[in-house]
């Protein structure tokens, strides 16, 4: 009884903010609407009928799938890298961490203006010190063309977001009993087997968690796409929550963008049980 | 020798993660006539504090910083407490359809944003909060809490059983022993989720841009932005001053915190 | 409060879905008190010259109706949609909202959102505007969906004379194949031509719509029929790819902002903006000032008369304002004298006079900039007084309601984007945009 108690306030709140929203977003999902009045007719499945034969829809959960992707995959392996790194005893380590793990704190507002302000065409200092150092010859146009555009948020994506990486990462380095090293130093393991048998094992649950909680998040990625390219040019950066927004907002068609909303949360349920089960099976072995 | 190579390297990997933070910093003292030459000047030429005066007294941004504050501390006692709560639940008592809920916490965290928005913004009409910092801490709640109590509920799992069963035999009651014996255990979780969630409040953007326009409720990051980012005007100078002083809490927090942050983590290793 | 959020969600069909709890709960949790005299202003437009103005005209409308409170809230140009939604959808609605473009009131009328302007029109006087500057808010005939609080005049030609006499150009370019020359002879030394947006935004379509117009075509008909597939839609794309190559390489993702600050850090040779131009450059970079002037944008010739984009910043009042009478007091008193002239000057020929009263009066010409700039300033007033937009393209055209929507679908911009950066056929390019206008048009 107190068990379900404890819980209840959790529980009220999801309902609240979450079941509450989400039962409404599917229920809209069946209507034509005009954001501003909530006014609509019944329309059934005619949104979803009309967002899978369109290609807008299926530009944009291939452009999600290309930016999630690529962009986690760089935050892990730059982040494990950096986490063995910062493990290390190097001088002022304390502050090399906090150096590293900074991109992750400041917000994404903030990351956005300053790359853009490096990224910038005329006055931008990356431009200007490629040219110098003859890397380029004319100033880059880093956000406005393909496929510029995409790799330049997958890397600001990454950079942003792989600090998250190394602290999990970092704190399970911490303990790895150091006699698992000694051990394989014994058996006469060099430096690279050492890390396939001993480090990367150790790191797998760890791993496994931060990978879904990551892909969740890089999936639902708003803020920084939006305020960095928009999704341009044309939808060639359009991932799924920013066409949600310019249907709901732009075009004022909620009906349509809940449609697009539940598609792509059917898209991540796939993944995440599919994901789920698969570690489920790793864990039993 | 090899040691010296290898110092050299981890540092010069440091420093190019970050430059961008550095280049705010250098962009932030340079007097605005100086940005915009061509080619541009890397180290600056006169420093100025200019920007950093005329943001402190002649703009809202305190008033927005305070708003920040506020907001970030409420939504983190609300949701941590609140997740503490629930991830104790989970992990301890048996009642039907725990285990279901533990996945189902997972999933409401699928949903973006986007969508919430719109039913969100009714609720708090309704409950006559719109417009408030009360409603944005509501709304925060949504991606916070299933993010906190699944952290929480890790960390939680890590707790040997034990030490509540030699609790109870003690003859302490269950909440006592959830006060005086799992709650300190947990600390560092504790602590290393609450820097989680300050951040993520700290850090959020469109429920603040659409939830929220009055400049008593505003917080810094919507605030910055369309107080200096607007379609006649750019100010890059005010606004690399701001990104730093925007980053000066964050990095007093994180340096009293760091070794939680990290311990936190490691204590019950991010299990699923 | 509680009898709007009501009526406004049980407005048909899915207000009950939303509403469905909020409606059963409402009755007793409905006591939220709100004080009955206190009145919302919203603006986009919140620079902090613009603010001090604001707040003069908050003060002297408080002074003047002792016990009413008048709070100002900044709303912003990506967040205004999200933001008059949720409130319309809310029924928690501002008092009185302005600065926002012209088609956004056109869509918000269409819907049966606002409350009729003809009130506040007589009450700052009918004969005292500019010879038809109502004319665009009347969408239903005989009622003014709002009015506009400035005229502006968005596509001006900025040109630096120095420039143009260093690279021995005698007189401003009336033509495109002038500009073009122009802007390829002053090329060069880290300067280039012009500043013309090639990004998925607004500005790019806004833009693109002034292009058209310069090749004497037009989007749609005057009885909105779309009208893309002809000569001067190809002419006018043709023409703005030619100015890829001299625009910085950045412009496919510039802005209003990055536009108006290529020109003004001198960057570009020649701009394409409002009068908001002077007031920049005397702040950022004052050693250009003496040589800045501007002409009305060129066409594709002297056959095709300029084409003037006025997006006629607006005041309008939702339906269910509370305290409408007084609401409607303090939309007119916006246009007072003392205090419209202060708005006015906070950012000189960003904003134009819409009364024709106040263009005459010695307080508004006493200001530096506009002696400075004079006739400057006068070209533009005049210019925008006959501007039109994409939601009254001529005045012969109906209004288009749909306005709004076609330039937030990015439709205009993405032809841009297609034909210049994707190098795709014309004849594809055409046919797609034509076909997504009328999927738009249908709604």
């Amino acid at each position: 009884m107190l068990g379900v108690m404890l819980i209840a306030p959790c529980v009220l709140i999801f309902c609240a903010v979450i079941v509450y929203p989400l039962v409404s977003a599917v229920y809209l999902s069946l209507f034509n609407i005009f954001t501003p009045t909530l006014k609509g007719n019944f329309v059934g499945f005619q949104n979803y009928a009309d967002l899978f034969a369109g290609e807008e829809f299926w530009r944009s959960l291939f452009n999600t799938l290309v930016w999630t992707v690529c962009t986690l995959f760089l935050q892990v392996v730059l982040g494990v890298a950096a986490a063995l790194m910062l493990h290390q005893a190097i001088v002022f380590r304390a502050l090399a961490r906090s150096l590293i793990l900074f991109p992750y704190f400041v917000s994404t507002v903030v990351a956005v203006l300053v790359w853009r302000w490096l990224f910038n065409d005329l006055y931008g200092i990356l431009n200007h010190l490629m040219m110098w150092s003859g890397l380029l010859q004319m100033p880059l146009d880093w956000l406005g063309s393909m496929p510029n555009a995409m790799v330049s948020i997958v890397l600001v994506g990454a950079w942003k977001y792989f600090p998250f990486v190394v602290i999990a990462i970092l704190a399970r380095l911490q303990t790895i009993p150091d006699q698992l090293y000694e051990a394989a130093t014994i058996d006469g393991a060099g430096a690279w087997a050492r890390f396939t048998d001993v480090t990367l094992p150790q790191l797998k649950d760890v791993l496994m968690v931060v990978v879904l909680l990551r892909a969740i998040w890089d999936f639902k990625e708003f803020d920084l796409i939006y305020l960095m390219t928009g999704g341009g040019p044309l939808i060639s950066t359009q991932t799924l929550p920013l066409m949600v927004y310019k249907e709901a907002f732009g075009l004022d068609a909620m009906g349509r963008a809940t449609a697009v909303a539940v598609a792509m949360m059917a898209v991540m349920l796939v993944f995440m049980v599919l994901y789920l089960r698969r570690m489920g099976k790793e864990e039993a072995r | 020798m090899k040691r010296i190579a290898f110092n050299l390297m981890a540092w010069t990997i440091v420093l190019v993660t970050a430059f961008p933070l550095i280049w705010m910093v250098i962009t932030s003292v340079k007097p605005q006539f100086e940005l915009f030459r061509i080619p541009p000047t890397f180290w600056p030429e006169e420093i100025t504090f200019e920007h950093y005066r005329r943001l402190l007294w002649e703009t809202p941004f305190l008033l927005f910083m305070r708003n920040s504050l506020i907001l970030s501390f409420s939504t983190t006692v609300l949701v941590v407490g609140v997740a503490t709560l629930g991830a104790h639940s989970l992990v301890r008592f048996r009642y039907p359809g725990r285990e279901r809920l533990a996945q189902l916490v997972l999933f409401t965290y699928l949903l973006p944003s986007v969508v919430l928005i719109l039913p969100l913004y009714l609720m708090m009409v309704w409950l006559g909060v719109a417009n408030s910092l009360l409603s944005l801490v509501i709304a925060y709640t949504s991606f916070a809490l299933p993010y906190a109590l699944w952290l929480l509920r890790s960390f939680m799992q890590g707790i040997p059983d034990d030490l509540e069963s030699a609790a109870l035999v003690d003859g302490a009651t269950r909440m006592e022993a959830f006060f005086d014996v799992i709650l300190p255990q947990a600390l560092p979780g504790i602590i290393s989720t609450s820097l989680f969630t300050f951040i993520l409040s700290w850090n959020e953007y469109l429920y603040a841009l659409v939830l929220v326009n009055t400049d008593s409720a505003r917080p810094l990051t919507t605030g910055v932005m369309s107080m200096l980012v607007s379609s006649f005007n750019i100010e890059w100078s005010l606004l690399m001053a701001a990104s730093v002083m925007m980053s000066v809490p964050l990095i007093i927090i994180f340096a009293v915190l760091q070794k939680y942050l990290t311990r936190g983590f490691g204590a019950g290793g991010v299990k699923g | 409060m509680t009898e709007t959020t009501r009526s406004g969600l049980s407005r048909r069909s899915l207000g009950t879905a939303l509403g469905a709890g909020a409606v059963a709960l409402a009755a007793p949790g409905g006591a939220r008190a709100q004080t009955p005299t206190t009145l919302r202003w919203w603006s986009p437009q919140t620079a902090p010259a613009q603010r001090e103005a604001y707040n003069f005209q908050i003060r002297t409308f408080e002074e003047a109706n002792p016990g009413v409170r008048v709070v100002f809230e900044a709303t912003s140009d990506e967040g205004y949609p999200a933001q008059m939604a949720a409130a319309f959808a809310s029924g928690q609605v501002p008092s009185v909202v302005t600065h926002l473009p012209h088609f956004a009131v056109a869509t918000y009328w269409q819907n049966g959102l606002l409350e009729p302007f003809n009130d506040v029109i007589n009450m700052i006087g009918t004969s005292n505007f500019y010879e038809g500057a109502n004319r665009i808010y009347e969408i239903t005939p005989g009622q003014f969906a709002g009015t506009g609080i400035g005229n502006s005049a968005a596509n001006m030609m900025w040109l630096r004379r120095d420039l143009m006499q260093r690279a021995n150009i005698a007189e401003a370019p009336r033509t495109w194949d002038q500009l073009r020359d122009a802007c390829r002879r002053m090329q060069g030394g880290g300067v280039f031509g012009a500043p013309l947006p090639y990004a998925r935004n607004s500005m790019t379509s806004l833009i693109f719509i002034c292009f058209v117009h310069g090749a004497g075509g037009s989007i749609f008909t005057p009885d909105l029929q779309v009208n893309v597939d002809n000569d001067a839609f190809r002419n006018a794309l043709e023409f703005y790819k030619s100015m890829r190559e001299l625009c910085p390489p950045g412009a496919t993702n510039y802005s209003w902002g990055e536009s108006l600050t290529a020109f003004v850090a001198g960057a570009t040779a020649t701009g394409i903006y409002t009068g908001r131009v002077l007031a920049n450059v005397a702040a950022q970079n004052p050693r250009i000032a003496d040589s800045v002037t501007c002409a009305r944008y060129p066409t594709i010739s002297t056959n095709v008369a300029p084409w003037t984009f006025n997006d006629f910043p607006s005041v309008m009042i939702p339906k269910v304002a509370p305290n409408m009478a007084l609401a409607k007091r303090f939309a007119a008193h916006l246009f007072r004298a003392d205090g419209y002239i202060r708005q006015l000057h906070a950012a000189p020929g960003h904003v134009l006079p819409v009364l024709k009263t106040i263009s005459a009066m010695p307080q508004y010409q006493e200001n530096a900039l506009i002696q400075k700039y004079r006739a400057e300033v006068d070209l533009m007033s005049e210019s925008a007084a006959a501007g039109h937009n994409l939601g009254w393209e001529s005045t012969r055209h109906r209004p288009n309601t749909a306005a709004g929507r076609i330039i937030a679908s990015h439709v205009l911009a993405e032809a841009v984007q297609r034909y210049v950066i994707n190098n795709e056929p014309m004849a594809a390019v055409v046919s797609t945009t034509a076909q997504r206008l009328e999927a738009l048009m249908r709604g």
